[in-house]
């Protein structure tokens, strides 16, 4: 997945999980002291983006800061190497 | 006895016996950390740390403590606050302060406190926590304290939501369908196995606090997928341990706090009824009354008394929240969770004592708020023009805790985005449209602060 695809996951896990739109969403967007979210949030989240890139995020091994910005969460994404497939969770 | 002391009384003379008894409370919120640990529940992200904000809600023990009680913060009273708590009739104990984010292991950490602490000790005073944790029971050993709590091992034990559903299977109470679990294998087989419960259902963990540890599953695939991030986290750590309760999540009317106090002979005393107001499973407040029929009323007693039982024959004395919930279809299931200590709802209850009139309404609540530098109680109740005068007649406001909304400090105006602060109100109103129409004035006078706050 590019950067952008990667992104673009986060803010429409950001919407599911929030349970309303987040087209106001950029790399620099805050997501606890702007868009609201809260660390009950966080695992929902992890299990939405795992749905939609496949990649296996694992809570323990984040660290709360990669949740500071979208943007520090792609690069967290991004680090964890490259999507793989939906199908092979299966 | 004026009527105003009349609840903190009764629960000292739960507690010690003696309804003039002399604490020094230590309102903990962290306990529930503590008894958490070794029981892993939900996976969670690391690294976050208690938020200064809990700290600050230690300051809610001022509207418990009688004048002549002591109470340990890990900051000052707001001297505007106390002027308003006081001229409500509800003057705060005497403050001790320690300097640290934890209260309780700061005042391990001071000689001073601790030698004040030891005086006190020597006159008799006891040692009231929100919950026993071992830093209190630290705190009582170094300094003769008495704890007017059982040991930290029973508070632990009863406070575990899978003791929760244990016991109302037991005492043959309306449980919500459901299982506990303590193994990873144990979670597969009550989210995936052919008598799994159909989604939605509610995974919270053992000891999860105000909405932490706590994911509903909704699908099949959100079920697989948690059941794939535990076995994960079991293969990586070579424990398959995952303590939580997984039940159905049931349609409701709405949700129920109650309280009862079992004293140290097991005599049990329903406290109060409120209704419960959450999102998203996180506390938002509570409202009196709670507006049940006699019927449940009289269930609620009869599941407190039952409970009181149970807790008292496992060691346990002390005051009890429980949540419960009334179902869509008028079922009352009167136990989601025992919490076995001090709840949000029992430090109201001086102040519903004193200001709640029978016919009328109270809502207890937090707003929160982001202002761009602290601001000082003068300047909050300016904004509020009025509305935060100590109630008379079943009418007004009282502002509950203060020192919640600036917990952040002064670098809260340093960020392009101010901290989060949450300030903590009881109103009240002749009836609920009344009620409403204070909230929504409330609500409307504190965002225009906020908004001048920000224009700055």
């Amino acid at each position: 997945m590019t950067r952008e695809e990667i992104t673009a996951a986060i803010t429409d896990a950001l919407g599911t999980v929030l349970e309303r739109e987040v087209p106001e969403a950029t790399e620099e967007t805050r997501l606890f002291d702007e868009l609201h979210l809260d660390s009950t949030s966080v695992l929902e989240l992890l299990m939405a983006l795992e749905d939609a890139t496949g990649i296996e995020v694992d809570p323990e091994d984040i660290d709360m800061d990669d949740f500071a910005t979208v943007g520090t969460l792609a690069s967290y994404l991004e680090s964890r190497g490259p999507a793989r497939s939906a199908a092979e969770h299966a | 006895m004026s009527g105003a002391a009349t609840s903190t009384a009764a629960l000292k003379e739960a507690l010690v016996g003696d309804r003039e008894a002399e604490f020094v409370w230590l309102c903990n919120f962290e306990a529930e950390h503590e008894w958490a640990q070794g029981f892993p529940g939900l996976p969670a992200a690391q690294g976050a740390a208690a938020a200064p904000v809990v700290q600050r809600m230690e300051q809610l023990g001022s509207l418990l403590s009688d004048p002549g009680d002591h109470l340990l913060l890990g900051a000052p009273l707001d001297p505007g606050h106390r002027r308003h708590l006081e001229e409500a009739g509800l003057t705060p104990a005497q403050e001790i302060l320690v300097d640290g984010a934890d209260t309780a292991r700061a005042v391990l950490g001071s000689p001073s406190v601790l030698r004040r602490l030891r005086e006190l000790a020597d006159r008799g005073a006891h040692l009231m926590p929100m919950g026993m944790s071992r830093s209190i029971a630290e705190i009582a050993a170094a300094t003769g304290l008495k704890p007017a709590a059982p040991d930290a091992a029973t508070a632990r034990r009863v406070n575990s939501k899978i003791y929760s559903r244990a016991v109302v299977d037991e005492l043959g109470l309306r449980a919500v369908p459901g299982r506990s679990c303590t193994t990873a294998d144990g979670l597969r087989s009550a989210l995936l196995s052919d008598t799994a419960e159909d989604p939605p259902v509610i995974v919270k963990d053992a000891y999860g606090v105000s909405g932490k540890g706590l994911l509903v599953v909704d699908s099949r695939k959100r079920a697989e997928g948690l059941v794939r991030m535990v076995e994960r986290r079991a293969a990586r750590t070579g424990d398959p341990a995952v303590h939580v309760v997984v039940e159905r999540f049931l349609p409701k009317r709405f949700d129920l706090n109650y309280q009862f106090t079992i004293d140290r002979a097991g005599r049990t005393r329903l406290d109060f009824v409120k209704q419960a107001l959450t999102s998203g499973g996180v506390h938002q407040g509570h409202l009196v009354p709670a507006g049940l029929s006699c019927a449940h009323i009289e269930e609620i007693g009869r599941a407190a008394e039952l409970l009181g039982g149970r807790l008292h024959a496992d060691g346990f004395f002390g005051a009890v929240g429980v949540d419960a919930l009334l179902g869509e279809d008028g079922l009352l299931y009167p136990v989601l969770e025992i919490n076995a200590r001090l709840n949000m709802s029992s430090y109201q209850s001086r102040v519903m004592e004193r200001f709640h009139r029978p016919g009328s309404m109270a809502l207890a609540k937090h707003y929160t708020l982001r202002p761009r530098r602290p601001v000082g109680f003068a300047e909050l109740t300016e904004a509020l023009d009025g509305l935060a005068v100590p109630p008379a007649d079943g009418r007004g406001a009282l502002i509950a805790c203060f020192g919640t909304l600036n917990a952040h400090g002064p670098e809260q105006g340093g960020s392009a985005r101010p901290a989060e602060g949450r300030l903590y109100t009881v109103l009240f109103a002749p009836d609920g449209g009344r009620l409403a129409e204070l909230d929504r004035r409330f609500a409307e006078r504190l965002g225009r602060l906020t908004d001048q706050e920000a224009a700055r």
